[in-house]
């Protein structure tokens, strides 16, 4: 994905990504990228989490708007935070919850 | 279902499951590595801006062909996904990862409901009208063709709709 967003931004767009990897995202560089702790296959945390899906954009915007380092990687774990909505079961496998 | 679907969609929650398996795959994985960094100043606020996503989760249109799974190196083309599309209109074709929790909300990894909500209390300027979709397990040779033809498709598109800032999301 950071290959994209290297792209996106070199043809003049600002962007912002979530990364699942700092390790790659190390090597690929891209602009500006959030890591929030979450595994494989869920950037935007659990299904119908909506309080901490809103979360993670309104995080993404507010970096997108304050991130003047290029390469970045800004690291702002949400998994131990409060969410009202945090029930699901791979949650809890993962030790994800509050 | 084959044995190559079967190994890979297993390796993909297992991933998930055992994070620190994944970190030690990346470890030893050889990815494209770069020195610089490209840079665009996002100028303004969120708040005036159009915004746009692009997902490498490989969500497409249930009308749309879906990703080629058959070739080992991945398939480096993309899916343009309207932003007023209806719910369960999409599927997702990608067996580099556990979509199961995606296939259930599909803001999982595609947040356009989300997007959408911010956009009507003002938190950001406008929704784009399309947004797209990739999916993200990449090898070369396809890796030139993701970085000189498809990406650079998407990007022309994008500035065509005059778009401030793009969030993307991985799988």
């Amino acid at each position: 994905m950071g290959l994209i967003q290297r792209v996106i931004e070199a043809a003049g767009i600002a962007t912002i990504s979530i990364t699942l990897s700092r390790g790659i995202s190390r090597k690929v560089k891209p602009p500006r990228s959030v890591y929030t702790g979450f595994p494989l296959g869920h950037p935007l945390a659990f299904p119908h989490q909506r309080f901490r899906q809103l979360q993670l954009m309104r995080l993404l915007l507010g970096y997108a708007e304050t991130l003047d380092t290029p390469g970045q990687i800004v690291v702002h774990k949400l998994s131990r935070d409060s969410d009202p909505d945090a029930d699901c079961v791979l949650c809890s496998a993962l030790d994800l919850r509050p | 279902m084959d044995a190559k679907t079967l190994i890979d969609q297993w390796l993909a929650k297992l991933f998930t499951r055992f994070p620190a398996l994944f970190r030690r795959w990346v470890r030893t994985h050889r990815f494209v590595e770069f020195d610089d960094v490209p840079w665009t100043a996002f100028q303004g606020k969120a708040a005036h801006s159009r915004v746009a996503l692009i997902t490498t989760g490989g969500v497409h249109l249930k009308s749309d062909a879906p990703f080629n799974m058959r070739d080992p190196a991945g398939d480096p083309t993309f899916r343009e996904i309207p932003a007023d599309v209806t719910a369960g209109a999409w599927t997702i074709t990608h067996n580099y990862y556990d979509h199961s929790d995606a296939d259930q909300d599909i803001n999982v990894v595609f947040p356009i409901d989300r997007l959408r909500e911010l956009a009507e209390s003002g938190e950001i300027g406008t929704m784009n009208r399309r947004h797209f979709s990739f999916m993200g397990h990449i090898l070369p040779p396809h890796i030139h063709t993701l970085l000189h033809t498809t990406a650079p498709q998407v990007a022309r598109l994008l500035k065509q709709d005059k778009v401030d800032l793009v969030i993307l999301t991985p799988a």
